[in-house]
């Protein structure tokens, strides 16, 4: 891993966090919405080692904890992107059976959305947090499933791309 | 082959999540830094939303329109017989039009009550993801809005400002799972706490199990001291369901906020409330039933033809 590399797909973390924040919460999208920081982290770490993916969900969790519709702690959602994007990440290292067939990354994408949000809702009431009712939980992350399941096949071939621009061509999908 | 990590791999995860823990801490001990740093990454992002909200309208209506198809189709079957220029200038017309609508709404229950209030745009809404329910709205330090201050409708309380920055705020809606609120019973002046639920209905826990409470109470914001964070008399919701559970400690009831979070256009923040409560002058007045005119037929046998006759 070169950490020069790492720098260089900080633009791309950017342009996502700004898009979200600027655009994509525009929409009023119902049952939540999409979360394009999130879904962009998880497949940038499903295409790359444990250790790259540790680092995209540190600095994509530290983008998140910026985020003004945030409710929890700085460093909340840091914790649960280093987990996930490097469990993702080491999901698929190494298994070519995963990582060459895109169903399988989008697949993954999704349960890891799914996953990050029931780990920041568990790390959320162990800091003291309100989360309201179990209806209208399950019915936002039925919604962040179903729209994560539309919008990653629909980035994944960018992504790749671009990952591979900064990796090399190796991990290009 | 399967990635077994190596010690410098380790040490990078473990540096990382202690990292990540260090945060936490930090920010739950209130270091400034760390809140300096979330406030600049506002500002810096409050041109960035405007341009979005200017940018993404024409969809969000859009999407607003498909939403409601079944309830405006007569509506869009008359603009299909207008040429393309007059519906454009139509759209714009709706949008200022519902926004002059709830401006209207705002500043006359602002005005009734004697609140001196600061209109303001809603220019994002946070996402759910993150299990909040918060709005930004155009308007922060540089128009005198501080945190926590009560933020209306046209309707009645819309929520909280939870952080104020120079030209934006966030709100947090009244529908939050983490709001809650001082409330009182119109009429009855019985009094508990309110709390969100994450959808447009709050739970009410009555403080006094002895008293009643009954489907259609009128709920107000009991106030705080100094009217921060909230004024008192703000209408708040209409009581829609009552748990009459005989084991149960305190009465809950449901309660449905006046307010519609969803279509949140223009919002008023009260920065200053009057000295006097407005008691229960807020709570909006009860729908007059409109009579339907029925029609009964006599029908005569042998008659040729039975004649109608409307009866009210």
């Amino acid at each position: 891993m070169s950490f020069r590399s790492f720098l260089l797909s900080s633009p791309i973390f950017l342009f996502a966090f700004l898009f979200q924040e600027g655009f994509v919460t525009q929409l009023r999208l119902p049952a939540g919405g999409i979360n394009l920081l999130l879904i962009v982290a998880l497949i940038w770490s499903a295409l790359s080692t444990p250790d790259v993916g540790a680092l995209t969900g540190f600095g994509a969790g530290i983008a998140m904890d910026l985020s003004e519709t945030s409710p929890g702690p700085m460093g909340h959602w840091t914790l649960v992107l280093i987990i996930a994007c490097y469990a993702i990440a080491f999901v698929g290292f190494g298994d070519d059976n995963i990582r060459s067939n895109p169903i399988n990354i989008a697949l993954l994408t999704t349960i890891g959305v799914v996953a990050s949000q029931i780990l920041f809702l568990l790390l959320g009431l162990m800091l003291g947090q309100q989360v309201g009712s179990a209806g209208n939980i399950l019915f936002l992350l039925a919604g962040s499933a179903f729209w994560t399941g539309i919008i990653s096949p629909l980035l994944l071939k960018v992504i790749a791309l671009l990952h591979a621009a900064v990796f090399g061509t190796r991990s290009r999908l | 082959m399967r990635y077994g990590g190596d010690n410098r791999g380790r040490l990078l995860i473990i540096v990382l999540v202690v990292t990540s823990l260090f945060l936490i801490t930090l920010d739950l001990r209130g270091v400034q830094v760390i809140n300096g740093i979330r406030t600049g990454t506002h500002t810096a992002l409050t041109p960035v939303q405007k341009a979005g909200s200017w940018f993404v309208s024409p969809f969000r209506n859009f999407l607003s329109d498909a939403t409601h198809l079944g309830r405006t189709r007569n509506q869009i079957e008359k603009l299909k017989a207008e040429n393309d220029k007059l519906r454009l200038t139509l759209q714009n017309r709706k949008v200022a039009d519902a926004q002059l609508i709830q401006l209207k709404g705002v500043l006359n229950l602002a005005g009734k009550a004697g609140y001196k209030v600061v209109n303001a745009k809603v220019i994002s809404q946070g996402s759910s993801t993150s299990f909040s329910q918060t709005i930004t709205i155009d308007a922060g330090t540089s128009s005198g809005i501080h945190t926590n201050m009560t933020v209306l409708s046209g309707f009645g309380l819309v929520g909280v400002v939870k952080y104020a920055y120079s030209s934006s705020s966030l709100v947090q809606l009244a529908s939050d799972p983490a709001f809650r609120i001082g409330a009182r019973i119109a009429g009855t002046q019985q009094i508990g706490i309110l709390s969100g639920q994450g959808t447009r209905k709050g739970v009410l826990q009555l403080l006094d199990n002895s008293t009643t409470i009954h489907k259609g109470d009128a709920l107000l914001a009991r106030g705080s001291d100094n009217g921060r964070p909230f004024v008192p008399g703000v209408p708040i919701g209409e009581v829609i369901a009552v748990d009459n559970s005989p084991g149960a400690v305190t009465q809950t009831a449901e309660v449905k906020f006046y307010s519609n979070f969803s279509t949140l256009g223009v919002v008023a923040v009260v920065v200053s409330g009057e000295s006097a409560d407005p008691r229960d002058s807020l709570v909006p007045a009860k729908p007059h039933p409109t009579p339907i005119p029925t029609v009964t037929i006599y029908a005569t046998p042998g008659a040729v033809s039975p004649s109608p006759t409307a009866t009210k």
